[in-house]
């Protein structure tokens, strides 16, 4: 009798899923499940003989519907099966995977965050009749199966810098970290520090912590994703997605939806253009290897699929322990593994997590390796692999060149500044202003002496056969308003002089209106210092994103450029640097392989050639999306280069300008410890729209300004255009570490 | 100081009476009245762009700071140019209850009064106060400066005398002239707070905001 | 076609601009803000625009379009010396004649420190102080020392020096050092102010005098590259707040005193020095630049002013060009418009001496409080020797706006020599009537018998 209960119930539940997963239109499944509803609900009422002869009929209807629903998944669904409260959470995975664990910050709902869970725990493995135990730090999003306190595994930067702090204490102690991600994306506060500053945070640490970390992705919803993900070896579920974007947020970016849902056929159509199956991210290289789950998902009590996990948790640990040795122990382990449905009892093979300074040396440069590695495939232009090779011949050559250079001169120069400190005691004072910079003392004893472009009007430029930049804006007889006339009483301002002498900054309120970035070019840096280098290097469309192609077509046709990133030398009052800088005009400043491959050979080449970093961003709005998670792993890719760039000694500042939001600003960007922003930037992870979307709470208009950003502790100073280059050439003397040319 | 309640009662009558306030809308600057965006006898809301006037090829939409009805429209005015202040359109503007308090707290509190035509502004330290604590609770000392005046191209601070004093009202925009012997600030001493808050408290109860 | 006259001012120097333009036939049109409806500028006009502030090109310029102005007179003040109006003017898509200096005179001289520069390298001499902007504190004390230095050679007895923001100007953002250990905690004090109020961080620090007077040299170009002076004239009596009250013409009087060095020879070094400058710059209009002459004869160069001045009309006074009388705004306005001068220094003649008296509602006693009220009564004598310039009307009374200068009227005399000049003027204070009252309803002062006290003092160095 009971049995019959229990198969009922278990084969409507089976009914119930198979419909949210497909939907209500699927094979009449909705009719399937108020019938079984119906028996359900009458069970008692009717005769039990009767129903037991229906069963079998609805047991193989059910497997029937459940094969050919596997067969028949598209890419929307299996996000369904991610989102449903009966797959399984990491709080399951530490009840069936781990031997013991202790919670740590936190227990359920009394926590500091509770969409973050950190375990210390143990997992065990059998060789032979021995039984060893692992210590682990686990670290992962916690979904839950529906409590709203959890917020979908939507962490806070509290959440974040909870997984920081224990990431932490794991190298202290030297075990290593289980990364779980179960996430739909960071919560999108700018409460503090920001939420893009903790996982820029997040990342910076794990580009250079030295303990193996292996992740596993069920549920990777972009940026929120990398705060945990930046591992030495990335699993993921055979059912999980992992992408740049959720399919209804890029639908109502490509519908350009300003509120309301987007079409469901859209949606589906995006899911299926991200990408973001664990084939496709396979496929892509963006994740190591698949760990298989049930055709339609592992859910809270398959078991099975626990003891699967613990095998490959395991091996990859292993196999990360490994990769730090020999190669030959690491291949022949390789090679023991079985790849049957059966997990084996006994793993055959004892594995030591522990490393020497050696290995985890090698750990870091294997990990350096992986991701400066990861997606690179996809890089268009002229950039081949050969050319790789030769460019890093080049960059011996070059460091070799610069050493030497610098290691003769810097004796003397040295001896120069002291001089110089000596007589003035307070080295930084001697700077002056742009409007009549760098006549320093400094500057004439290093015989430097450089005659510094005045910024010049539009109207001098008609007098003067000198080639001088005038902003197009500047060209019309005609005035306008500033935005703060009303409160601040500003004075209609005539153009020629606004985007001439006063930079596009009212010179009553100091409001800053938006500049070409042609002008930056031309105002920041010395002029004629400019060297553009590999601008070859394109934005290509790695995931045959319908329609795609034509919109990069179209961007570079406007732009006549490859890419939304300009890398390239230059000098500010002399000081040579290497500039990476991110334009509105292409694509929003968006980033994709081609910039993040940009950025990380500037942030070499400013490396080897001992120069200063800049990262100018004139707006960027995040990663590209048409270019899916090869797009988001630009965060752990840059940010490595960025920190492998800042652990040699240089000086990274980023200056942001416009809009500069989500993933860079949660990365490369917002990893380095010299941030500044000018006046007119909305800075922060999120807009307006997507925080009361996820949040439900509108925003207040000044929420990503400048001076917000500086009081949570983003970024370091509000600089105004006007004085931009000066308080940049103050930086390049003040700032930074002591492998700079001129140090 | 006593509060009169006869007093505010009659105040509180003629204004039954007389519900509305009309506000002359002005060119604030020359140039030529490119179109209306309100029409006669138009309900406007403040922010609401009644009308745009083009100088210098910059058109600029000049907006209502009140709501009320659109009267006396210059419609012969379109596409002319105009001088600077010319009037170009009424807005009777019904009293709201913030407005009311407004006129009974004149009334109410000890006011202090422009001396000259000319720009003012809280000192320093009294706007950091009023920032910090709002009007209504932000206490000024004896001796204290209260004000700066700017006036025949001069900053002249004015002083508080007297007892210490609660700023409980301000009258004035520091954007504006103000006219010899308009209200700019209203100030009691702390004891007088709760009664005033009473007086408003009635106020709110016996004219309801629309 | 006949040209058209923007005034872009009001007051007194509108009003004589005014009679220029109809002395040379010219149209002109008058703007005026709602507190001057009343200023005789605005009643004697027959084209007139009201706007909202003068100070604003938007205004000037749109007026200027639509009354189909070919020129615009700034007067002086307002937007006399912004070389951006005076750019925006000719360089717009609807270009104006600027009756002034080239624009690039007005940016390269309207900086103190550019003029001290290039009078430093045409070897004409300034007060010693710094020609670039100090923005650190080691700088600024290593120069305030070599300038105390200076100041002991030079025999001060209690030497001083100035600190300024270098944008400022007006008696604003200026401090006064006595000695070395002050320089760091002033200068820091002066550039934070700078940066507030101006923008900029620049400071400078110049040597003070303790005692000089304050001479001009009016000047007069245009394009064709010819340049004349009509003389010099004496300012050195100043309300506190540095404001011009008595002026004569000529700069220095043998005849009525004497002086311990010889005046002739300071006039004609400050006035060459003047004209090499102005040669060398190319200036094509009027133009003043300003001197500070010390009780040894030393003369230092201090600043120019690319504009015409409210005393300009003394040194017309004096002046005669063929016998002819002088008018500085019509030649002005006729430089501008392109035509040559039509006579050359040699044709110029000066003859008496001529004071201005500033009449200004001012209580001189609180130190010299500007003031506002309603003026009941104003009468003033008529003599040929006597020239009032006022807007103020004498049919109605007339309230003082509050957002300007109180300036009333300007009352200058002429005479065969000083004495007689000074006798002439005290008369001209006399029998003036002012009566007013302000808005407290007190009686209204002025500065009448405060110019009377003063005219004991022409012509002497301060005591």
């Amino acid at each position: 009798m009971s049995e019959i209960y229990r198969e009922l119930t278990d084969l409507w539940e089976r009914a119930v899923y198979l419909r949210d997963i497909k939907g209500e239109d699927w094979e009449n499944i909705s009719e399937l499940v108020k019938v079984l509803e119906d028996l359900r609900r009458d069970f008692y009422e009717r005769p039990s003989a009767d129903l037991e002869k229906r069963l079998p009929g609805f047991r193989s209807r059910i497997l029937e519907l459940e094969d050919l629903a596997a067969r028949t998944l598209t890419p929307y669904e299996v996000v369904r099966i991610v989102r449903h409260p009966q797959r399984f959470t990491l709080l399951d995975i530490l009840e069936n995977v781990y031997d013991r664990y202790t919670e740590l910050g936190g227990e359920g709902e009394i926590n500091i965050d509770p969409a973050v869970v950190v375990a210390r725990a143990m997992i065990s493995r059998r060789v032979g009749d021995k039984v060893y135990l692992h210590q682990v730090m686990v670290i992962g999003h916690e979904k839950g199966h529906g409590e709203e306190f959890r917020e979908g595994g939507s962490a806070k930067p509290w959440g974040n810098e909870k997984a920081l702090r224990y990431m932490k204490i794991a190298e202290t102690e030297g075990i290593p970290i289980h990364f779980y991600i179960f996430t739909p994306g960071a919560y999108p506060i700018e409460d503090y520090p920001g939420a893009a500053q903790q996982i820029a945070r997040n990342l910076y640490t794990m580009a250079k912590l030295k303990v193996p970390m292996v992740a596993f992705i069920s549920e990777g919803g972009s940026g929120g994703a990398e705060a945990i993900g930046l591992a030495d070896m990335r699993l993921m579920a055979s059912r999980g997605y992992y992408s740049v974007i959720s399919p209804e947020g890029a639908a109502a970016i490509e519908a350009k939806l300003k509120s309301g849902r987007p079409p469901r056929e859209l949606v589906e159509r995006c899911a299926r253009n991200l990408r973001l199956t664990a084939e496709d991210n396979l496929r892509l290289g963006t994740i190591d290897r698949i760990v298989p789950e049930p055709p339609l998902g592992a859910r809270r009590r398959d078991y099975a699929f626990f003891r699967r996990l613990r095998y490959e948790m395991i091996r990859a640990t292993d196999e990360v322990v490994l990769q730090t040795r020999s190669l030959r122990t690491f291949r022949k382990y390789v090679l023991s593994r079985r790849n049957g449905s059966e997990v084996p009892e006994d793993f055959g093979i004892y594995v030591n997590w522990e490393l020497s300074e050696d290995e985890k040396e090698i750990l870091l440069e294997n990990r350096s390796r992986k991701y400066r590695e990861m997606s690179r495939w996809a890089i268009c232009g002229r950039v081949s692999r050969l050319q790789s090779y030769l460019e890093k011949g080049q960059d011996l050559g070059t460091r070799m060149f610069h050493g030497l250079r610098h290691g003769i001169f810097r004796q003397s120069q040295k001896a120069l500044r002291r001089m110089f400190e000596e007589f003035t005691q307070e080295g930084s004072a001697f700077l002056k202003p742009v409007t009549d910079p760098v006549k320093t003392v400094y500057n004439l004893v290093a015989g430097r002496k450089k005659k510094v472009p005045r910024i010049v009007s539009p109207i001098e430029r008609i007098e003067e056969p000198e080639d001088i930049y005038v902003s197009p804006l500047a060209l019309e007889d005609r005035t306008v308003t500033c935005p703060n006339a009303e409160t601040h009483g500003c004075p209609d301002l005539w153009v020629p002089d606004l985007y001439g002498e006063f930079c596009g900054v009212c010179p009553n309120c100091g409001h800053h209106f938006p500049l070409e970035y042609q002008w930056y070019l031309n105002n920041i840096f010395d002029r004629g210092s400019i060297r553009e280098f590999n601008e070859e290097i394109s934005s290509g469309n790695p995931l045959n994103f319908e329609g795609y192609a034509e919109k990069l077509a179209e961007a570079r046709k406007k732009t006549g450029r490859n890419s939304a990133m300009l890398t390239f030398e230059a000098k500010i009052g002399g000081i040579s640097l290497i500039v990476a800088m991110l334009i509105a005009d292409f694509r929003q400043g968006t980033v994709g392989v081609a910039e993040g491959e940009k950025f990380i050979r500037a942030c070499d080449r400013a490396r080897v050639t001992r120069r200063p970093f800049l990262a100018l961003v004139h707006t960027t709005g995040g990663i590209r999306i048409h270019e899916g998670t090869l797009g988001v792993v630009q965060m752990p890719r840059c940010t490595l280069a960025a920190r492998e760039y800042i652990d040699s000694g240089g000086l990274y500042i980023v200056v942001y300008d416009n809009n500069s939001y989500a993933g860079p600003v949660a990365s490369f960007l917002g990893c380095s410890p010299y941030q500044f922003a000018l006046r007119s930037t909305r800075l922060g992870f999120a807009g307006p729209r997507v925080i009361l979307e996820t949040t439900g709470q509108p925003v207040p208009p000044d929420y990503h300004s400048a001076e917000n950003a500086l009081r949570r502790g983003h970024i370091q100073g509000v600089w105004d255009r006007r004085e931009l280059r000066l308080k940049l050439y103050e930086a390049l003397l003040t700032m930074g570490g002591r492998n700079l040319y001129y140090r | 100081m006593g509060i009169d309640h006869r007093k505010i009662n009659r105040l509180l009558q003629k204004l039954r009476s007389h519900p509305y306030c009309v506000y002359a809308i002005e060119t604030p600057h020359t140039g030529y009245l490119r179109s209306f965006r309100v029409k006669e006898g138009s309900e406007v809301q403040p922010g609401e762009i009644l009308f745009l006037l083009e100088r210098e090829r910059n058109l600029k939409p000049v907006k209502s700071r009140v709501s009320g009805r659109v009267q006396r429209l210059r419609q012969d005015l379109l596409d002319r140019f105009v001088e600077a202040g010319e009037p170009i359109l009424e807005i009777w503007h019904p009293l709201s209850q913030e407005e009311v308090i407004s006129e009974i707290l004149q009334e109410a509190l000890q006011v202090l009064r422009a001396p000259e035509t000319a720009r003012y502004l809280p000192s320093p330290e009294i706007e950091a106060r009023l920032r910090k604590d709002g009007p209504g609770k932000a206490l000024v000392h004896p001796g204290e400066d209260l004000l700066i005046m700017t006036f025949m191209k001069r900053e002249t601070p004015i002083r508080h005398e007297g007892p210490p004093a609660v700023i409980y009202r301000i009258f004035f925009d520091p954007q504006e002239v103000v006219p010899a012997g308009n209200p700019l600030l209203g100030l009691c001493s702390p004891e007088e707070v709760p009664y005033i808050d009473r007086v408003l408290a009635r106020i709110r109860e016996e004219w309801p905001e629309q | 076609m006949k040209e058209r006259l923007l005034i872009a001012n009001r007051g007194e120097i509108a009003l004589r601009i005014m009679e220029a333009c109809e002395e040379l036939g010219l149209d002109y049109v008058v703007v005026y803000t709602r507190a001057d409806e009343e200023s005789l500028h605005v009643r004697r006009a027959r084209r007139k625009f009201r706007i909202a502030d003068y100070r604003d090109p938007n205004e000037i310029l749109a007026v200027a379009d639509e009354a189909g102005c070919t020129a615009v007179h700034p007067g002086y003040g307002f937007l006399a010396e912004d070389f951006r109006f005076a750019r925006r003017v000719v360089k717009r898509s609807r270009p104006l004649i600027f009756v002034g200096p080239r624009w690039e005179v007005i940016r390269d001289l309207g900086s103190k420190l550019n003029v001290k520069r290039l009078a430093r390298e045409m070897g004409i001499p300034v007060i010693p102080g710094t020609t670039e902007p100090l923005y650190n504190e080691i700088e600024a004390e290593a120069k305030a020392e070599e300038l105390f230095q200076w100041l002991v050679e030079n025999g001060e007895p209690e030497p001083r020096l100035l600190i300024k923001a270098s944008a400022g100007g007006g008696g604003m953002g200026i401090e006064e050092v006595r000695e070395l250990d002050e320089v760091r905690p002033i200068f820091r004090r002066v550039r934070a102010y700078a940066k507030r109020l101006f923008g900029d961080e620049g400071v400078v620090i110049e040597a003070k005098l303790s005692c000089f007077q304050h001479l001009e040299v009016q000047l007069l170009g245009n394009q064709h590259g010819e340049l004349v002076h009509f003389g010099t004239r004496n300012c050195t009596i100043q309300s506190p707040g540095r404001q011009k009250r008595v002026e004569l013409a000529p700069g220095f009087d043998p005849a009525y005193l004497t002086y311990e060095f010889s005046p002739e020879r300071v006039l004609e070094e400050i006035v060459n020095h003047s004209l090499k400058m102005a040669e060398a710059v190319g200036y094509d209009s009027v133009g003043t630049w300003e001197w500070l002459v010390t009780p040894e004869g030393r003369a230092y160069l201090m600043e120019v002013n690319t504009r015409i001045q409210v005393e300009n009309e003394i040194s017309a006074r004096i002046s005669r060009i063929r016998k002819r009388p002088v008018n500085l705004i019509r030649e002005q306005i006729r430089m501008a418009l392109g035509e040559k001068l039509g006579y050359t220094q040699r044709d110029i003649t000066f003859q008496g001496t001529a004071i201005e008296l500033r009449l200004v509602a001012e209580d001189t006693r609180r130190n010299f409080r500007p003031l506002s009220g309603t003026i009941t009564r104003f009468q003033y004598p008529r003599y040929p020797w006597l020239t009032v310039r006022t807007h103020v009307p004498q049919d109605r009374p007339y309230t003082i706006p509050t957002e300007y200068d109180p300036n009333l009227a300007l009352l200058i005399v002429w005479g065969e020599n000083t004495p007689q000049a000074l006798e002439r003027a005290r008369r001209a204070l006399e029998e003036m009537i002012l009566e007013g009252h302000t808005s407290g309803g007190g009686p209204l002062h002025s500065n009448v018998s405060y110019l009377w006290e003063k005219l004991k003092e022409v012509y002497r160095f301060p005591v």
